[in-house]
Parts: C-alpha cells; structure tokens; sequence
C-alpha cells in the first residue's frame, strides 16, 4: 500500500509561539488514520495545513504523489475538510448548503443533484432535506457538515473532531459513514481527543503533543511498544502485595489494585495461590486490557485530557 | 461567483431585518415627514394684541391685520405688564398695544399715533414677519396720508395714481417652481441617506461569514479569492439600486414627485450603488468587529447627511461645514438627485455628481482590496 499523504519538518509559528514544531507523518492511501492529542497539541493546525486554509512556516507535504504547495488548487480538489465547529448557513435548507458547496467544488447540473442525493441517503436526511438547517438537531448538523465535504466524492477526507457535542445515535452514523468511505477506498484522517474512537476506526494512529509528533503506528504497534502489561484485581480484604514476585509497579485503581508485570499469567497464578492459602476472597482478577490512555500517558507523562 | 452571489441574495432576502432599515424605514420617514411638512403651509402666526383705545381707528387697524393671511390675531384684555412678564420668562412670543387715545393721536394730523410692539428676543425669527407687517401697516397709513394731502390740493385721481406709482416694479420669478415641493427634496434625501445604511448589512455578512468559520471553510474548497469578494459585493450593489428604485418610485407614483430625465436618474442609482457598496465592503475590512462597523455606519450616515444636505439644502450651513459637505459623497448624491429631479438638467449635465460618486467608488475598491488578505488572514480562526 502506497503514501497518499508524506509531511516532513511541518513548521507553524503564531506571534512567536511554535503551533507546529516539525510535524512528521505518512498516511497510506486507503486507510483510516488518526490524529490524536490534547485541545491545542496542533491537530487542527496540521489539518488547516492540509486543506490549503493555513500556509506553513517550514516543511514539505507531498499529497497524490505531488508537491502540495505547488500543486495546491489541483490538490484542493480530491481534499474534503470538515471543520472542527458546524460551518454552514442555519437560514437554508440542508438541499441550499449542499448545493452551495458542490457547486464550489464544480459541480453542476445533474451531477450535482446526484451527489446530493447520494450524501443525504449516507447522513440518513434525506426527509429532512428541504427544512432548513436551523431546525435540526446538533447531531444532524454535524451529519450535514460531513455530507458538504462529500459531494465531490474526494480521495482524501480530513475530520477535524467531527463528533463533539452529539448524541450517540448521531455518533453511530458518523462511524458508519466513515467505516463505509473506508470500504469505497476513501483515506480518511480523523483528528480527535477521544482515544475511543481512534481505536474504533483508526488503522494508524499519530500521537501528537505541543506541536511534535511522539509517536505514530498501528494499534497493535503503539500497545506493544508503550503499552503497560498489567493485571487488574479486587478483593475483600487487603491483600499482601509484598509476597508477589515479578511486579513492576503497584497503583490503586477504583476499589482494585494495577499491578504492572512483564508476566501478567504467572502473577495471576501467584494471586490465586496466594488468595486460597489466605484465605482472601476476590472480587475481580482480569488482565487489563491496553489502552491508548495508557500509551499517551507513558509517551507524554500526562494524560488527555490534562 | 454567481453560485456565492446567488447564495448571498437568498439569505439577504430572508433577513427581514435588512427589508425594515433598507426600505420600511425610508418609506416611513418619507410618510412621517412628507405628511407634516405638507400640512406646514396651512400654519399661521398667532399675533396677539391688546387694544386699549376701543376705538373705531384701532378696529381697523385690527381688522386689517386679520385679513393678512396666515396671521391668526388673537386680541385680549389683559393686564399689558403682565403680559410683558410673559415675554421676559419666554411664555408669549410677542404682543402688540394699541394704546389709549391712539384714534384721537391718528386724526390730530400730528403725526403721535403710537403702537408698541413687544417681542421675545430669543424667537426673533418668528416675530420678524410681524414686525414687516406692522411697518408695512405703517406705511400705507402714510401713504394714505400723502393721498388725502394730494387730494386736498386738487389732485385727479388719475394723477395721485401716478404720483405714488412706485419708481421700482419688482418682477418675481419663480425658476423651477412646477417641480418644487417638499418631496422633491425628502424622498432623495432619504433615498440617499438610507442608501449608506447598506454598510450595516456588508459588515454582518463579512463578519458572519468570517466568525463562523465560513471563510476559512471555502478556502478549503478552492474558491477563488476575488470571486467570493465580487459574490458578497455585488447583492449589496443590486440592494441598494432596488432601494433607490423603489424609494424615488414610492416618491413620484406615491406623491407625484416630478423626475426628469429617467436616464440620469437611473445612472445616478448606479453610481451611488457602486459607492455605497464598495465602500461598505471596505469599512468591513478596516474595523475590528460588527460593534465597530455598526457605530462607523451610523457615524458616516448621520454626518454625511447633515453635512451633505439631505436634511436640509446645504447652504443653510455655515460655511465651513459647506467646504466639509462638499467631500462627502452624499452631498454629490443629493444634488444629482435634486439637478435631475428639480431643475430638469439632462443626464449629460450630471457629470459631477457621476465622477464624485464613481471616484468614491473607487477609493472603496481600493482600500477593499489592499484589506482583503489580511481580512482573509484574520478570517482564519
């Protein structure tokens, strides 16, 4: 599989202030890839970069093959970019926007009515098509805000948070959305700061913190590289820790214990040994599953949401 | 462009805000002061006097000034130093005395009869016409006097006429008077005034679109820069000449204001158009925000207005806020309008109002586009 995307050394100074200290990440053509950090880590940056929104300070990004800064009006064109904030006009109809952004992405005519009715049976608002936007819920708006970045059926879509602040529902069809473009072929890069959704749709991931790129790979990479082996227990009386041998590292966790191991069955073997000859009812022992949250707190020292 | 444009029309057309301040108001102020304006030639002075000769020479002299119209005599009893003291605290304008033995001071020959005319200082402009009449009362006593005087001598009638024909005849001509009312100069004093209130909507459209991500989300989309600007600009363009259109409609279908040449009139919308929107597209791009551009358009509207005589005709000020009248195009506006609409002169005399607005126009263009990147930079949240 082939880079669709290639940025090298992305550079973004405001008044002084590095946004964008030599971001560097490849996407393959295809694939869902996930932007992941805190509020203010530079995705959204990265992202007005790409679209054409932002000019860089420093850098190469090679899209299809070609130079992006050269080529930006013929790139522009296979690029769909849903902002972070509900970007359309509330006074129209859902129909009025989508045939407003077509036509700015040049299309016209019967062409046009098609993609529109193509986007509106993938949001699902096909009935709600003539109402004008002001009267849809939140959810249904951040539907139409992807449907507008559709209609010229682009190569490469770029998600700028596209779920905050909706209900579930609404959530679902998003994910579907995107997993279906997936299918079609479409890349997609998929910006956000909620680690559940990367794991639900990203096949790579970059985790990026104050403008650098810490890390990027695949689930499995990230998980096995950062990730920490740990087990989870609960029990009904304290249990003597100190009598285990092979742990790394102890936290308290909810009503439970985190017991970091390079062997996490051989400790639970221990646990259970240890629980019947002391008589000490447990609750809980499971091996914990890895996390990303886990992964972004062993590469950066904090977490998300800090 | 046409696709922004055609966008652009939609949503100012469901604004209903823009309908009310760009022609409901107009339209009213046009009705509200058209309506009291022409009601102001039935006014008349009150002329307050208070005859203390009840005699048959003072009841003439009173009767004459009743039938001078537009005076309303109001003739009282009351104590006369009272009625001074009200003068003095500003409570009656003026008063005049007839006083007592007037009748037997007119018929003595000896020249003594005496009426005081009592007058606010501070309303002189309103007591002036009563004071020319008294004189001109004054005078035709005299005159009756040199009649009577001529007659006794043996004078014809014939020859008396002659002796006090004046040597001087006063010709008055009244230029342009079948064109002359006052909605020929409201309504495009209005028109134009209003016209500059096209600001308002060109700022909440920019910042609108800027504030809601809009700007940068079209730049995503490969739109082109110039096309987008010529998109937002021309629907206020067309805005104002529907405004116009239906303003000075409004005017002549309405109150049968005169319009002279169609041509010109319609060549003057256009160029008050191409002003008034491009300039607003530039404030838009040189205030920080929606308060800022609100409070420039009402600073710019309002003071061009006085200044530009489009309250009232431009000489009536002194004479340095005249040069300043001068530099605002609503001054040009306005006397375009008032050339074509009072004073008949076809569209080819109109070349200074075309070139004043068209060269306001252009400085708007300019400073709009030296202010669009950086618009465009800061557009970019």
């Amino acid at each position: 599989m082939s880079f669709l995307l290639e940025i090298q050394d992305l550079q973004k100074v405001y008044k002084n202030k590095k946004a964008l200290d030599g971001v560097s990440f490849s996407v393959k053509e295809g694939s869902c890839f996930g932007l992941l950090g805190p509020n203010g880590a530079g995705k959204s940056t990265t992202m007005k970069i790409l679209t054409g929104v932002l000019a860089s300070d420093g850098g190469n990004i090679s899209m299809f093959g070609k130079d992006a800064l050269k080529h930006r009006k013929a790139i522009l064109q296979h690029i769909g970019y849903v902002p972070q904030d509900i970007v359309l006009y509330e006074k129209l109809s859902a129909y009025d926007n989508l045939s407003f952004f077509g036509k700015c992405y040049g299309l016209d005519g019967d062409v046009l009515k098609k993609r529109i009715d193509d986007v509106l049976k993938q949001t699902g608002l096909t009935d709600r098509a003539k109402d004008t936007v002001k009267s849809y819920s939140g959810g249904m708006k951040r539907r139409i805000n992807i449907a507008a970045a559709l209609l010229h059926n682009p190569k490469l879509l770029i998600l700028d948070e596209p779920t905050v602040g909706i209900d579930p529902q609404s959530r679902n069809h998003i994910f579907d959305m995107i997993r279906s473009l997936k299918e079609q072929g479409t890349t997609v890069i998929y910006s956000t700061h909620y680690m559940e959704e990367v794991e639900a749709l990203c096949d790579e991931i970059a985790i990026i913190d104050k403008g650098e790129v810490v890390t990027q790979g695949t689930l499995d990479y990230l998980f096995t590289e950062y990730g920490r082996k740990a087990i989870y227990m609960e029990s009904e009386t304290s249990f003597p820790t100190e009598k285990l041998t092979g742990i790394e590292a102890v936290h308290s966790h909810h009503q439970g214990l985190i017991i970091e191991t390079a062997a996490p069955i051989d400790l639970m073997e221990q646990i259970i040994h240890i629980s019947k000859e002391k008589k000490i009812l447990l609750h809980r022992l499971e091996i914990e599953k890895p996390s990303l949250e886990a992964v972004f707190l062993s590469l950066t020292g904090k977490t998300l949401r800090d | 462009m046409k696709n922004i444009l055609l966008k652009e029309m939609k949503l100012m057309f469901k604004e209903k805000a823009n309908l009310i301040y760009l022609i409901v108001m107009p339209l009213a102020f046009i009705i509200i002061f058209g309506t009291i304006f022409n009601q102001a030639g039935d006014s008349t002075v009150t002329v307050n006097v208070t005859d203390n000769d009840h005699s048959a020479a003072s009841k003439t002299f009173i009767s004459q000034m009743e039938k001078i119209k537009g005076f309303d005599v109001e003739l009282n009893n009351k104590d006369v130093n009272q009625q001074i003291s009200q003068i003095k605290e500003g409570k009656l304008n003026s008063l005049i005395v007839i006083p007592e033995g007037f009748n037997q001071q007119l018929t003595s020959g000896q020249n003594k009869a005496k009426i005081s005319f009592y007058q606010d200082a501070a309303v002189s402009n309103e007591t002036a016409s009563i004071e020319a009449i008294l004189k001109n009362l004054s005078n035709q006593y005299r005159e009756n006097q040199i009649v009577s005087t001529l007659a006794k001598d043996g004078k014809t009638d014939d020859q008396i006429k002659s002796i006090m024909k004046s040597p001087v005849n006063i010709d008055s001509v009244k230029e342009n008077s079948h064109n002359v009312d006052m909605m020929s100069q409201m309504v495009p004093g209005y028109t134009v005034m209003f016209a500059f209130y096209i600001f308002i909507s060109v700022i909440k459209r920019f910042f609108t679109e800027k504030e809601s991500g809009m700007i940068s989300r079209l730049q995503s989309t490969g739109v082109n820069p110039l096309s987008y600007l010529l998109g937002m600009w021309i629907p206020h363009f067309l805005t104002i000449m529907i405004q116009c259109i239906v303003l000075i409609g409004f005017g002549h279908y309405v109150y049968g204001m005169h319009i002279g040449s169609f041509v010109g009139i319609f060549l003057l919308i256009v160029s008050l158009a191409v002003c008034g929107s491009s300039l607003g597209v530039a404030l838009s791009f040189i205030v920080k925000n929606e308060n800022q551009g609100i409070g420039m358009t009402q600073f710019i509207a309002l003071g061009g207005a006085m200044l530009g005589g489009l309250w009232f005709p431009s000489n009536m000020l002194p004479s340095f806020a005249q040069v300043i009248g001068k530099f605002t195009p609503q001054y040009w506006a306005q006397q375009g309008f008032l050339d074509v609409i009072v004073r008949d002169i076809p569209v080819t005399g109109l070349w200074k109002s075309f070139a004043a607005l068209i060269a306001f126009g252009i400085i708007g263009i300019i400073v709009a586009l030296t202010r669009y990147k950086a618009f465009l930079r800061s557009a970019v949240k």
